[in-house]
């Protein structure tokens, strides 16, 4: 029975690669093979909902064992990441909530999506999200459940960009997929540590040791993946990027933002039970910046005057509340708190474009009424978090980008030297032409070899001192004796070439050069 | 040590060379690129059929050949192959065999000596991986820079590819000097140390110099040395600046095979650390903070960069220096997530410049401001970028993921300070490649040569085909790459790390 646990993310992993392989080489392509799409799409995300349900099922009767282990992924020395699966307890009821989700978002997209320029790449990204979403829940190990978080993540972002060529959308999945890798090196560093303190990264493993580790290695460990679930969930500071995160289609919207992948962060720190209630401080900090972030979203809320925006700030707040009681200790109101805010987001997303159209001459009144004006200011400007991570972070990092260009091209570019360009050389092998038949046009810069750079210079000093020593005492002083000479020197040459053939001469040869280098 | 039953190195080798010999005698311009096809895949499959034949399991240098060169030096010509270097063989392979067909079309003038030129540097940087006589190893080096020079000079794309030709030139005769004297260096002490004369006890081969002690002080000497001359090529901070001249001004294929084959720092893991371990084990991590130097600095210059051989001659340096730090964290983890690293650049990087030359022979420019929506136009080459992309910024399902997880948790164990720089390199590195992408690839078409651009050929896809296999492959199995050089990994450090205090603080920070 565990074994079905693997075909739940294969499925649609398997529909994502045909649509996306029949897309890339043409074969499906335009309105005519949206059935062939939706039909691989649709089916494959209605069996892997089928077999959660009826792998739940079999949980609740007790017949699973709680784990599944194909084999190893990826060894390397003791570390050892294998591909193991979850199937009991919250995370299989978790998987089974989602796959139901998908299953009616898939359906739903169906019709919403047809005639769509992009409803093959649409398809193509949601089946590779249910594959991720799936992954990330059921994994046993943090690797695995990383590289389900990642690719949700890539998923996001390509959906994000649906409509790329407005530069407003690719714009802001640039900028929202670079906010979650921030999270993602917060989970990186915290699965590293897991695996420095604990020798594992099996989540029952981690769970299991963390009354092992000093309360400040676990708030360490804690802490990293706090970051990493606040960056996914959307908490402050990270939270202006779900509203970024709105230029993507309605079934999309609702499946990454509403439903699903928002909730994986707070889906992470139940996973890590254990290690936060070792861990007060880490605790602390997730209550703090789960109420900071429910009442943020309460206050940016009450001004927004479209429906997804509201539905956006309600989503941060709602995930507030449940980081809030994750922090307070009450874990299993956040579980239930998750479960049913799935469901009911997930809906108000989908039925969206439906209530515009119903309200189309419909007026309607903002709330703005009951707060007092400086915070009605701050919440229409969504406290400033944007142009505050702007002027903190991107600008300093823009100039200091701008300053090290600037110093690598002009500074070590030169102090490394750079060969005198193509023309240049000619045009001094015209002066010296120039200079040979007595026109001093240009006496400025007739340098024959010119050096850059350190070593340019240093070749170029010590060339002249040479060409001084040379005309002034070799040529002049042998003058018209210089072939004679030349001859009785070449004779030595050979006789001295002979000596240093043999082998002590070789050696003797080998001694300086050592010498030199010392 | 016993020759190989069958010379296969040596045909690896040699097989190249012939075909630069042919292609460049045959006066029919179609039969030669053919030819040259032929003998590049022929290349390929042997060396895929010696990775086939490749023992894992056991230690120590395979299917070696030994024959004396110059006798009276002990100079020899000794080749063989270990878990290290196994797999760089049909990578090398394979990227010549897509340069080749890279440039089918966009080689037009003296289009024979081109291509003789592409096998004869595969020939060489085979020989390259595989020498283990110190004298030939440097022998392959410095013939890797002629046909450079040529390709580049010849056939560079940039105005000045003269200049960056000598440029090029000047840096890696500046690289050889410090190798030399590094070498001289060890052989002189193998005889002193043996206490023989000096001419007929030199000793130039590698399993020869690995078991002669060398003083301590002698080894920070040979350490340094050889480390500045890979560091020229490979190229760490401050001799990178050959790297963008020769992208912007030489041809893509010539700079993808650079960008894609690092064979500086293949000549750190393999000469460098092992013939000074002491050394190498005590300035690890000053070698270690140059890498993440590196790496931080030449992400945030990528970040400024608005021309794509640019930013991927950025990229390039920057994936060097994590490289550097995986070596430099003496640990497996390190070893193997580098080697990793160095066969997924071998494609991402690669195959990103070619993609770049693709763009270059339709647009005759990768500058943003010529660019800008060609996703629209062209949908496949836009998905081979990404691939290529998720691949160098080491996203799941690409063979970039499992070497930069390596890497980190290599560093977190070694050097945890370190471990920060790789991962604000890893943020850095999705911002400079998917902000370049937001410009060039998405947004509204703004030049009209843009929408008249033509989507991959057939023969553009089936090359790019072959490295996303790759790269999906290793992805997806990345024990396939690890289980080759497990063995090799363990061994060369535990050539490294001989010294019990070394050990002990490796493995103080593990609870």
């Amino acid at each position: 029975m565990d074994a079905l646990v693997l075909l739940i993310p294969l499925l649609p992993l398997t529909a994502a690669s045909i649509v996306g392989i029949g897309q890339l080489f043409g074969m499906i392509q335009g309105e005519l093979d949206e059935t062939k799409t939706s039909h691989m799409a649709s089916w494959a995300s209605y069996l892997s909902c089928l077999l959660a349900l009826v792998l739940l099922g079999s949980d609740l009767l007790d017949k699973n064992t709680g784990s599944y282990t194909l084999g190893h992924w990826l060894n390397s020395d003791t570390l050892d990441v294998q591909l193991n699966f979850i199937t009991s307890g919250f995370s299989l009821r978790l998987a089974a909530l989602f796959s139901v989700i998908l299953a009616i978002v898939m359906r739903f997209s169906i019709n919403y999506m047809h005639r769509e320029r992009g409803y093959h790449r649409f398809f193509f990204f949601l089946c590779l999200f249910a594959f991720a979403i799936h992954l990330l829940v059921l994994s046993g190990n943090a690797i695995v459940t990383f590289i389900g978080w990642e690719v949700a993540g890539l998923c996001s972002y390509f959906l994000i960009a649906y409509v790329y060529e407005r530069p407003v959308a690719a714009n802001n999945a640039t900028r929202v997929f670079v906010t979650n890798r921030i999270g993602d090196a917060g989970f990186i560093l915290g699965v590293g540590l897991s695996y420095a303190w604990l020798d594992s990264v099996n989540w029952g493993d981690i769970t299991a040791a963390s009354e092992h580790i000093t309360i400040a290695e676990s708030t360490e460990i804690a802490l990293c993946f706090a970051i990493a679930a606040f960056a996914k969930s959307a908490q402050l500071p990270f939270t202006p990027w779900l509203a970024r995160a709105m230029e993507g289609p309605t079934p999309s919207s609702a499946v990454f933002y509403g439903a699903v992948m928002v909730h994986a962060g707070v889906y992470l720190i139940i996973l890590l039970r254990p290690i936060f209630e070792h861990a007060p401080l880490a605790m602390t900090v997730v209550a703090i910046v789960g109420l900071l972030t429910a009442m943020y979203g309460f206050i940016v809320g009450l001004t927004q005057t479209d429906v997804k925006s509201s539905l956006i700030f309600a989503t941060s707040g709602q995930l507030g509340l449940m980081y809030l009681e994750c922090g307070l200790g009450f874990w299993q109101m956040a579980k239930w708190h998750l479960c049913a805010h799935a469901v009911v987001r997930g809906y108000q997303f989908l039925a969206v474009p439906s209530l515009m159209h119903n309200m189309q001459n419909l007026s309607t009144e903002s709330s703005s009424r009951r707060i007092p004006a400086w915070l009605y200011m701050a919440s229409l400007q969504r406290f400033w978090l944007d142009p505050m991570t702007d002027w903190a972070l991107i600008k300093p990092v823009r100039c200091l980008a701008h300053d090290l260009s600037y110093f690598d091209d002009h500074i070590i570019d030169s102090a490394m030297g750079t060969p005198v360009p193509a023309i240049q050389a000619i045009s001094s092998l015209a002066q010296r032409e120039e200079h040979k038949i007595g026109a001093h046009l240009d006496t400025e810069a007739d340098h024959f070899a010119l050096g850059t750079g350190l070593a340019g210079k240093l070749t170029q000093g010590l060339a002249t001192i040479l060409h001084w020593f040379e005309s002034h005492f070799v040529l002049r002083g042998i003058g018209q004796n210089t072939i004679n000479y030349g001859r009785e020197l070449g004779h030595i040459a050979n006789s001295f070439e002979q000596y240093v053939l043999r082998p002590r001469y070789l050696v003797l040869f080998v001694f300086i050069t050592l010498l030199v280098a010392f | 040590m016993s020759n190989a039953s069958f010379p296969l190195l040596s045909l690896i080798i040699f097989v190249p060379l012939l075909g630069a010999i042919i292609v460049a005698l045959t006066r029919n311009m179609p039969l030669a690129k053919n030819i040259a096809l032929l003998f590049a895949t022929l290349e390929l499959i042997a060396t895929s059929v010696l990775v086939g034949c490749f023992d894992s399991e056991s230690h120590g240098f395979q299917w070696v050949e030994n024959y004396d060169w110059i006798p009276s030096l002990n100079i020899q010509y000794l080749i063989g192959i270990d878990g290290i270097s196994v797999l760089f063989l049909p990578m090398s392979a394979l990227l010549t065999l897509m340069a080749i067909l890279a440039s089918w079309r966009s080689v037009q003038h003296l289009t024979q000596v081109h291509f003789a030129l592409l096998l004869a540097l595969e020939g060489v940087t085979i020989g390259v991986f595989l020498a283990l006589d110190m004298v030939l190893f440097f022998l392959f080096w410095e013939l890797t820079l002629p046909p450079i020079f040529f390709l580049i000079s010849l056939w560079g794309i940039g105005s000045e590819r003269r200049s960056a030709a000598i440029k090029y030139t000047l840096f890696m005769m500046f690289g050889g000097v410090p190798l030399l004297f590094g070498i001289i260096i060890l052989s002189v002490n193998h005889a002193t140390a043996t206490g023989g004369s000096i001419p007929f006890d030199l000793a130039f081969s590698l399993p020869v110099l690995l078991a002669t002690p060398i003083t301590e002080h002698l080894q920070a000497w040979v350490f340094i040395l050889l480390v500045l001359g890979f560091a020229v090529k490979a190229p760490l901070v401050p001799f990178h600046t050959w790297l963008p001249t020769v992208a912007m001004e030489g041809p893509t294929q010539l700079t993808a095979l650079l960008t894609g084959l690092k064979l500086g720092a293949f000549g750190i893991i393999r000469f460098a650390m092992p013939l000074a371990p002491s050394a190498a084990a005590q300035f690890s991590w000053i070698l270690g903070i140059i890498g993440a130097i590196t790496l931080v600095y030449s992400a945030l210059i990528a970040l400024q960069q608005t021309n794509l051989r640019r930013l991927l001659a950025y990229a390039s340096i920057s994936h060097v220096g994590l490289v550097i730090v995986g070596i430099t964290n003496l640990n497996i983890q390190g070893l193997q997530g580098a080697i990793f690293q160095l066969l997924n650049f071998t494609m991402a990087s690669g195959s990103l410049m070619l993609v770049a030359g693709f763009i270059q022979h339709r647009l005759g420019s990768t500058e943003t401001i010529h660019l800008g929506g060609m996703a629209k136009v062209m949908p496949r080459l836009t998905c081979f970028y990404f691939l290529f992309t998720l691949a160098s910024i080491g996203l799941p399902g690409t063979s970039g993921f499992a070497a930069e997880l390596l890497l980190i948790i290599s560093s977190l164990l070694a050097h945890p300070g370190i471990s920060i720089a790789v991962l604000i390199g890893a943020v850095l590195s999705a911002a400079y490649m998917l902000s370049f992408t937001r410009r060039a690839f998405f947004g509204p078409i703004s030049q009209t040569s843009v929408k008249q651009m033509l989507d991959l050929r057939a023969r553009e896809l089936t090359l790019l085909c072959l490295s996303a296999l790759l790269i999906l492959g290793f992805g997806f199995f990345p024990n396939s790459v690890l289980k080759i050089n497990q063995t090799a990994a363990e061994s060369w450090l535990s050539n490294i790390i001989k010294q019990p205090a070394l050990t002990q603080t490796q493995r103080s920070t593990k609870y």
